[in-house]
């Protein structure tokens, strides 16, 4: 009876471990294809069948960075990477600096109004974008403030009402205590707000400044739209969708997945250190709201 | 009394202190949102033409984009009958009976029906005509694209997220592994997919495949009408159920422990655990985390505007395409519209469904 117990419990054990090794596979898999196949010269791409490892005809291992120098070498990717750290970053900054004015009031201060402006935000995080696109277009041809600023303006659309959001819940949170003894001291709402909040905001500062940051960065319709008639002016996922390679032949995989890997480290490396603060983010845009 | 008056200037200040850090956030959203929003609406009902090169004002049609992408007629086809003998035609190959080509059945003026699909109902058959039958596949693409990937999602992000919250040696590196896929931008990991997904052996999965005896090495899963929507689901089930996965995560422990421990003690298994304490507790989550997957879902472009361009739409790549490609700006903003309803309408059953407005 007990010998039968502990070999259910083992079976079990061992069928977890099953689980959670094919769980990681599944996860990693795709990314370590691209690693793959990023090394392996045009010749080693079209072998058949295709290897685990970046090897040559006799099975050797052979990889080679010539995918990475000819993406570097060429004006386009390293552009567009340009474009997408201006982009992603400006629109970071400008969602989190307009976005903190609108959490202060929204958490902190009374106003007429008040449950209105918090449900209209509210029902912006769930704005369908895509259905503004030509309306959208039709504005920024008017405003006529280029590519990158238009782009810029137009990620507004889904990150200013996140990074409102989650930092007016985060300005609720905080003591009014704090915030009366420094109005006693003669401070201003707005001295209060720069001075003393602000700074207490940090941490969720980077968690939506970050999750701001990767929306942005991964943007692809509006950029796509938008820039369709400045293609100096394209993103990473513009380029990386429309990418045909140096020399005229086959889709260049190679190149492109060296692209991916080029693109997708940064990111993966930053959400590493910032790990548990996104998945805060996350679940606050979520489960909280 | 002059007390009060001071009180009264604060709120007063206050306010006005609250109105004025408000205001560049509306600024940037009538912008970005409500303008555009009421403009989409507006040139839904034009026929405008995107850089028309012309400074004609566009005329106000009416419903007529909508009634263009949204036409639908259903005519009976009538069998087709020998003219010597009398009888029905029976296909040679197929043993069917055979009925007249679509094409002569469906109606040219004053506008064109284009064969959307056909169904036999009592024995008699049907063809449904549609003006745009490429939007409405686009539509019955999107719906069915939300339904599968979401549910596959869920079900697979549970089960994520009920292995990571289990104590084990490596939990850490699990969860860091789980934003990999999130952390990927959906056109790269389209990219990576495509290549994956080759129609020769040079592609991972024919190559797998081939081994073990499956396929003949040359599947082309994103031609092949029968492979096309299993693909882009199985793409976006790898991207997004991490997501799943973490929201349900931080859902799970939320949960007290006291419960299970209540629950072992008056000795309910593990499953009883689950349906009776888990599930039920897991419900505003599961229900939050449904919202935000349909709404995204279904206006899913990246994975199909990357893998299959013009060969298949969703509705998000079909607005595009009537934008860009056929610069047809009044049609792209009733589609707009259209989607607009579409993601309304499942928000607010949604939340009806789950009782999340009730809080």
């Amino acid at each position: 009876m007990k010998k039968n117990q502990t070999a259910f419990r083992i079976a079990g054990k061992v069928a977890f471990w099953i689980l959670v090794v094919f769980i990681f596979f599944y996860m990693l898999f795709p990314f370590y294809w691209a690693v793959n196949s990023s090394l392996k010269s045009e010749a080693q791409l079209q072998m058949t069948p295709a290897t685990f490892l970046p090897v040559d005809s006799s099975g050797k291992l052979a990889p080679t960075l010539r995918n990475y120098v000819a993406i570097f070498n060429d004006g386009t990717f390293v552009r567009a990477l340009w474009n997408s750290t201006i982009v992603a970053g400006l629109t970071t900054l400008l969602a989190l600096s307009v976005g903190s004015f609108a959490a202060f009031a929204m958490g902190k201060l009374r106003f007429k109004g008040k449950k209105a402006t918090l449900y209209l935000i509210l029902s912006l995080t769930m704005f369908p974008q895509i259905t503004v696109l030509s309306g959208l277009y039709a504005v920024i041809t008017t405003l006529n403030l280029g590519a990158r600023l238009s782009l810029i303006l137009s990620y507004m659309i889904f990150t200013l009402p996140f990074t409102t959001w989650v930092l007016t819940a985060f300005f609720k949170e905080l003591p009014a205590e704090i915030m009366q003894s420094a109005w006693v001291d003669g401070a201003t709402p707005f001295q209060t707000f720069y001075m003393i909040l602000l700074p207490l905001t940090a941490p969720a500062m980077v968690t939506s400044g970050l999750l701001a940051f990767i929306a942005a960065w991964n943007e692809y319709i509006f950029a796509l739209t938008f820039t369709t008639i400045a293609p100096q002016a394209r993103t990473i996922p513009v380029a990386i969708s429309l990418f045909t390679g140096t020399i005229a032949r086959q889709v260049p995989f190679g190149e492109i997945m060296a692209g991916a890997v080029v693109v997708t480290v940064p990111v993966v490396i930053m959400v590493f250190i910032f790990q548990k603060r996104i998945v805060e983010g996350l679940t606050a845009g979520a489960v909280k709201g | 009394m002059a007390k009060k008056e001071s009180k009264l200037s604060l709120a007063q200040k206050e306010q006005r202190t609250a109105y004025k850090l408000l205001i560049p956030a509306l600024i940037i959203l009538a912008a970005v949102a409500f303008y555009p929003l009421f403009e989409v609406f507006y040139t839904s009902f034009t026929d405008r033409v995107f850089a028309s090169g012309t400074d004609d004002a566009p005329d106000f049609i009416g419903i007529e984009n909508y009634k263009s992408l949204l036409g639908l007629t259903i005519q009976q086809l009538p069998p087709i009958i020998d003219p010597n003998t009398g009888d029905p035609v029976i296909d040679s190959q197929t043993g069917r009976q055979t009925y007249e080509r679509p094409v002569r059945v469906l109606p040219r003026t004053p506008v064109r029906y284009r064969e959307w699909f056909q169904f036999s109902f009592l024995g008699k058959r049907y063809v449904v005509g549609a003006r745009d039958p490429e939007f409405m596949k686009a539509i019955w693409n999107t719906l069915v694209f939300t339904f599968v990937s979401v549910f596959l999602e869920t079900v697979l992000g549970l089960g994520v997220a009920l292995v990571v919250n289990s104590h084990f040696k490596g939990k850490g590196v699990m969860r860091a592994t789980m934003l990999v896929p999130w952390a990927v931008i959906t056109v790269v990991s389209a990219r990576i997919w495509e290549w994956m997904l080759q129609p020769t052996r040079a592609g991972l999965f024919n190559m797998v495949l081939s081994r073990l005896g499956l396929g003949d090495g040359s599947l082309s899963f994103l031609s092949m009408p029968n492979l096309q929507m299993p693909t882009l689901i199985a793409v976006d089930v790898w991207k997004t159920t991490p997501f799943m996965a973490l929201l349900i995560l931080a859902g799970l422990q939320l949960i007290p422990k006291e419960l299970y421990e209540a629950g072992r003690v008056d000795g309910a298994g593990r499953l009883r655990q689950f349906l009776s304490i888990t599930l039920p507790l897991l419900k505003p989550t599961l229900a939050v985390a449904l919202i935000f997957r349909t709404l995204d879902a279904l206006r899913a472009f990246d994975v199909f505007q990357v893998l299959m361009g013009n060969r298949m739409y969703s509705m998000a790549s079909y607005n595009y395409y009537q934008l860009i490609g056929n610069r047809n700006m009044g049609l792209a903003s009733a589609i707009g519209v259209i989607i607009f309803i579409f993601i309304a309408v499942f928000a607010v059953i949604y939340m009806r469904l789950m009782g999340v407005d009730k809080e």
